[in-house]
Parts: C-alpha cells; structure tokens; sequence
C-alpha cells in the first residue's frame, strides 16, 4: 500500500494519469544555463591568465602611478601624496625637455633603419643559398649576446683613442690620423654621441625585425606571389600591393614590440655615455633611472617614466585599432 | 642661605622599563669593553654575517679580503662571512632593492655617492663605534664626519677614500723646461706647451665619476663652492666659479682635444698609459695601470701635489667609501665587531691596495704610510689628508647634493663652457638647475 492512498489520495486510475502526465521542468536560474555554464568555463580557463596580467602588469603600473604622485624617496618606507608636483617639476627640467627630444628622435631614427635593414636580412634570408641554416642561426646573436657585454665591446670601438673603426677609416684615407680635426669622437660629440647610441639599439635588435618580418613572408602563399609574376608585376609592386598588405598584422605587432623595447632601452645609452656628452644622448629612462634611483627620488623618476605612457599609448591604440579592423 | 629641594615625586619607573634599560646598559658596556679589549662577544659565535661591497679597482685586493682578511676573522670569531662584489656603479639600486625588501646583506657599502642621509632612518646607528675608533686610533680627519653623521649620530664607518692626484710626465715636463705642476696655472701651460708636441692634456668632460671629482678640485682651489657648511644656501654663483669656468675653457682650447667629452673613468688612465697624455688628474689606479702596460712611461711618471688655485688654496675632492649596517640586520654585534677589526687593521688593507686605501684616521696617516711612505714617488700623497675634501665640501653631502652630483650638473657647466657656451649662460643654467633641485629638497 502506497503512503498516498493511506493518506485518501487519487486512486489507481487517477495515479496513472498523473504519472503519465509531462513533468513539469524545474524552474533553473540563468546561470544553471547551459550558455552561461559554457561561459563560466571559458572565463574560468581565462582567469590565470587574467590575473597574471593584473598582478604583474596591472599592480607594478598602478604601483608607479601612485610613486609619481607622491614624495616617495629610496630611504624613507612613508610617502605623502604630492598630487602633480613631481609632473611639474619635470615639466620645468631643462633636461627633461632634452631627454624627451632625444627619446623621439631614437625612436623614429631607430625604427626607420630597423625597418630597413629587418626588411633587407629577411629577404636575404628567405633566398635559399648554402649554409643558410647556420646563416640565420648567426644573425640573432646580437639579439641574444648579454646586453652589458655587446654594449662594452661597442664602448671599446668607439674609444677616442683606440677606436676600431677610426683607425680603419684612418688607414682607408677616409679620415685623418689620431688627434687630427676630422678624427671622430664617437662618443664625445653631441650628435655623433647620439648617432652611436642609435647604432648600437639598432645593431643589437634588427634581426628581431628581420625574424618577424621572415616568419610573415614564409606565410604568404607562393601561389599569390607567382600569379602576380605572370601578371607581370615588379619586385617593389608584389611588396606594396600583396606582401605588405597579407603580413600587416605581424607587421604591426612587430612594431609595437619594438617601440616598447627601444623607447624603454636603458642599458645602450647608460652604458656608453650615461646620458652625456652634457646631456646631448640622454633619454627619458636614464634620466628616470639617475633622479629615481642614484639621487633616491622615486616619485620624480616615476613621473618621468610615465611620460613614455602618453607617447605610446597612442601608437598602441592605433596599431591595435588597425589590427582588429583587418580581422573582420 | 636656603638650598632648594628638589620635590620628591613618586618613581614613575616600572620594573619592565628598568629591566630593558638596564639590560640595554649592560648589553652596550659589555660590547664596548670587549670592543676594547678585542674580544669577539660570544654570542656572534656560530651567525653568518654578509657584505656587500664593490669590486675594487686593484682586484688583488678583493683576492686578498675575501680569501685572507674575512676568512680569518670568522675563523677567529665563529662566523661564516659571505662577501659579495659588484661594480661600484650599481651600489645605489642594490641599497633601493635591499631597503624596498627589508632584507639583504648586514653591512652593505656606499662608494663616492654616499646615501647616509637618504637612509639614515634604516641604517644602524653606529656611534659607539665611531667614537670607540676615533678615540683609539687618533681621530678622524675633519671632513670624515659629515659623511656619515645625521642629527648628531653616525650612521656609517668611512673606510677609506681615493686620492685624484696630478700625474705628470717629468720626462715630457723636463724636455721643455716646465716646472712641475704644482698649480693650476703651470698645469695649463704645461698643458699648452705639450699639445703641440703630440702630448695633450685631458680632464672628462662627460658625465662620469671623475669628472664629477676633477671639476670640484678645481672649482674648490679656485675658491668655489657648491653650499655653504650648513650645506643649507647654495655659493655655487660666485666669481670664483666663474673664474674656474674660464681657466676650464682655456685649458680646453689650449692643451686638450675634443676626445676628453667621451671620456669615461678609465679613459685618462688609457691616455696616460699609451704615452700620450703629459698630465692627467686621476686615482692612483691609473698610475698602477701605466706601472703594468707601460715600464717606460710609468718610469717617467711622476705624482704631484694637488695644484693650488689662485689664491694658492689646494682642495683635493676625493672619492669616499663608507660602510653601513642595515638596521634590519639580524646580526648587527657581529657587523659592528667586523667594522672595528676592519678600521684596525686599516694598514694591511692599504698595503693590499698598494697605496689606494687612503685613511680617514688620523693615526693611520701619520708619516711614514705603509707602501706610499717608503715610494719615493708616491710620498707626496701623505700630505693630502690636509686638503682633502668631499662632495658637498664645505658642507656636508646632503640629498641636493646627491642630487646635483647624480645628475652631473656641475660637469655639464664646465662641458658647456669647454663646447662654446658663454659663462654667463653657463652660470644662469647651472645656477637655475642647483635652485631648483635645492628648493625641490626644501619643500619636500
């Protein structure tokens, strides 16, 4: 005997009709659904990676920020906020202005020969010849060599005495002979100072252009490339109007790695010429570097190294922008 | 006649604050008498103790400290001694780093940029040891004390300071009749008179150690002066500064070559070496260099006094080199002890260093000094103690100071003055950046 007929329930015939009636659903809540499970397990995948980006990208630029609107120095654990004295202060150095022009010009004049020789040694690299394997294995040296010992090989070749390269350019008749008017001093020379720091950044990183630029060129179809030969279009135009085009995003990625690395390039030019020859080579992460660590004020380093922000922001909203366009 | 009273009053002391001042007491009286009697308190038995401090520039130095010196005193004493080295440039970061962290090495040293005043609430104070030294080993030369001294305590044990005297070519000098350069204004002519013959002169003018120390030499013998000895009120803007300002340029245009703006610390001690350069103002290291790469020349090499300015003043500004202790080091008896066995046996360090540790302690500095004393041409640096001087001399190396030598601003006016630059664009710039670092400090 069932406990409902105990208690005066329907009877058998009834009961069937009941239990052969369609259940009715339970009433499930919006994230029981199966859409929202989905998502939940997406987002749950996403999180480490969130959080990676948050604790250690998000928490160190929150960090700074705060250190550019206090006093904060390296001896003292308590700092009081200044709101934007340590922005004005920067504002009206003398040498901020000087570092923030040199910071500009290193940046295009780096990116353009960067562009130019990457763009060079990648085509040269896609030709097949012998020992091209060992080839590409030696151009990433620079790139891979540890920074302060490429940097003091540099320093020893532009010595102003013992220069390498002067005594070539002294042999070949190019210039004249030790302590003569036209003997270059790489280093002591506001523009050459500059020029050599230049060099050095762009000696030292090209073959990353020139990597990035070879794995987009290996993946444009040969099929594309030969149709437009048939067509009979020149080198310069299946570059423009089908190689440019198919690897822009790489392109474009390429580029704000590279903005990132040389605008935030503090070893080339601390070690060469620490900034000088009376400022002319100094750039904005030395500057930061030598008020926020050497002389101990933290809040007037981080300010100034915030100023890179608003000078790559815009580049990396655009590049990004350009990227997301193409994708749809 | 009434003799007042004192009112008797109830004792506020507890028995808890008793016991810890008493201890306290007893503690100290018990390190400062085996401090005296040199005995290693028992209880840095068995600790380990950490240094960190840059790698010197005669290397059989840091063979001879690490291997030899440390390794008997924690022998002797029952600690482990961990030294590390690392270039002197990159101290600064590594004193951040350790103070952001609140862990690191016990005694950690400062070279040339030194941070007392920066970090001064994180260091040990050390004045009993300071003192305890000073006593025994005949006092400190004047201007040891503003180094390490904030607010009437000493945070640091300076430890020894490098010397930038005249090196010149008595061979060179000879030939042409030229009276040793035992001024600024001899050093120019002989200067003027070389370079003709293939032997220029160089100084950097560039942003380097050297340059921040050869140009305040000069600037001090001319009668200069960054502060006053508060270290409070900037004297940068002076007529002596402008002086010094010209004889720089002049000095340039007559016996230099444009080389000297990219000179870093070990250029001028390459000029000297390959026989080129007829003086140099530069360490000794540079003279031991010339004495390693070139007998011939360095035969001819000879140590000068520093050269007096006009009005005959002789200011040497040396490098300083002190040693601190964090006050986070758990084993701050042990450092402390080291610091005293360190300052005593000063003599051996400063044979170690073939003659490039000068000493802060009067008592050391007496005549004859271990290897400067019995080379004949290395005796004249035993009269440098008189006249040597710091960064911020006449003051003391306050945090503008810091400031100012970090970001090479008095380098960069004698560099603006030596590339054309009027002297009296040169001193409204050089004058604007000193107010607006100073005033900068003040409001902070």
């Amino acid at each position: 005997m069932t406990t409902a007929s105990l208690h005066g329930g329907p009877e058998p015939s009834a009961r069937a009709a009941v239990v052969s009636a369609p259940a009715r659903p339970a009433e499930r809540m919006w994230w029981q659904s199966h859409s929202a499970q989905r998502k939940t397990f997406g987002y749950t995948l996403l999180a480490p990676a969130a959080l990676y980006v948050l604790l250690l990208v998000g928490a160190p630029f929150l960090f700074s920020l705060w250190l550019a609107v206090s006093d904060a120095n390296v001896g003292d654990p308590v700092a009081h906020f200044v709101g934007l004295e340590n922005f004005r202060a920067a504002w009206e150095m003398d040498t901020f202005w000087i570092a923030f022009r040199n910071s500009v010009v290193f940046l295009v004049v780096a990116a353009i020969f960067k562009g130019l020789l990457g763009t060079s040694l990648a085509f040269l690299l896609l030709q097949n010849f012998r020992g091209k394997k060992l080839i590409r294995g030696l151009v990433v040296i620079p790139f891979t060599l540890p920074i302060a010992i490429s940097v003091l090989s540099w320093k020893w070749m532009y010595d102003s005495q013992f220069s390498v390269i002067n005594w070539v350019l002294s042999r070949a008749g190019l210039i004249g002979s030790y302590g003569s008017e036209s003997w270059p001093v790489w280093l002591g020379q506001p523009h050459l100072a500059l020029a050599a720091c230049i060099a050095v950044n762009v000696w030292r990183t090209f073959p990353f252009s020139a990597i990035v630029l070879l794995a987009g060129f290996t993946a444009i179809p040969l099929e594309v490339l030969d149709a437009a030969k048939v067509d009979g279009c020149t080198f310069f135009q299946r570059f423009r109007h089908i190689v440019t085009p198919m690897i822009f995003p790489i392109l474009m990625i390429g580029f704000l790695f590279d903005t990132v690395f040389t605008l935030s390039d503090l070893s080339v030019v601390y070690l060469l010429t620490q900034g000088g020859p009376a400022n002319a080579s100094k750039i904005l992460p030395v500057l930061a570097y030598q008020i926020g660590i050497q002389a101990g004020n933290l809040g007037r380093g981080a300010a100034i190294a915030l100023f890179l922000v608003p000078l790559l922001l815009p580049a990396l909203i655009l590049v990004l922008r350009n990227i997301k366009r193409r994708e749809w | 006649m009434s003799v007042s009273q004192p009112a008797l009053t109830p004792s506020t002391v507890s028995r808890r604050r008793f016991l810890t001042v008493a201890g306290a007491g007893v503690t100290t009286s018990a390190l400062l008498t085996m401090l005296d009697a040199r005995q290693a308190p028992a209880q840095i038995k068995g600790t380990t103790l950490r240094i960190l401090q840059w790698s010197h520039f005669i290397p059989a130095y840091d063979a001879w400290f690490d291997n030899k010196f440390v390794k008997d005193w924690g022998d002797k004493n029952g600690v482990k001694v961990r030294v590390d080295h690392i270039p002197h440039l990159e101290l600064p970061a590594r004193m951040a780093a350790e103070f952001a962290a609140g862990a690191g090495h016990d005694i950690i040293m400062n070279g040339s940029s030194i941070l007392t005043r920066l970090y001064y609430k994180s260091l040990a104070d050390v004045s009993d040891i300071y003192d305890s030294i000073g006593k025994k080993r005949g006092g400190w030369i004047p201007t040891a004390k503003p180094l390490v001294e904030v607010e009437g305590k000493q945070y640091g044990i300076p430890m020894f300071y490098i010397l930038l005297p005249m090196l010149y070519r008595k061979d060179l000098f000879d030939a042409n009749n030229l009276k040793a350069p035992d001024t600024w204004e001899l050093a120019r002519v002989a200067a003027r008179t070389l370079k003709p013959k293939g032997h220029p002169t160089g100084i950097q003018f560039s942003q380097c150690a050297d340059a921040n120390l050869n140009w305040r030499s000069v600037l001090f013998s001319f009668g200069g002066a960054e502060t006053d000895p508060s270290g409070e009120n900037i004297l940068i803007d002076s007529k002596e500064t402008r002086e010094a300002l010209r004889f720089a340029k002049a000095l340039f245009d007559e016996g230099m070559t444009p080389e000297v703006f990219s000179w870093d610390d070990a250029s001028d001690n390459r000029f000297l070496a390959s026989g080129v350069g007829c003086w140099i103002h530069d360490a000794i290291s540079a003279y031991r260099t010339t004495e390693d790469t070139n007998p011939d020349v360095f035969k001819n090499t000879y140590i000068g006094m520093e050269p007096a300015g006009p009005g005959g003043k002789r200011v040497s500004t040396s490098a300083a080199n002190v040693y601190m202790i964090w006050k986070f080091s758990k084993n701050q008896p042990a450092a402390k002890e080291f610091l005293v066995h360190f300052m005593e046996e000063f003599k051996d360090g400063m044979v170690q260093s073939r003659g490039y540790n000068m000493p802060y302690l009067l008592g050391d500095a007496q005549k004859p000094m271990p290897i400067i004393g019995s080379d004949p041409k290395m005796q004249i640096l035993q009269d440098f103690p008189k006249i040597v001087a710091f960064y911020g001399y006449p003051g003391p190396f306050t945090t503008p100071v810091q400031e100012v030598v970090n970001l090479f601003v008095l380098p960069d006016m004698f560099t603006r003055v030596a590339r054309g630059q009027s002297v009296d664009d040169v001193m409204k710039w050089g004058v604007g950046e000193y107010q607006r670092i100073f005033s900068k400090h003040k409001r902070a």
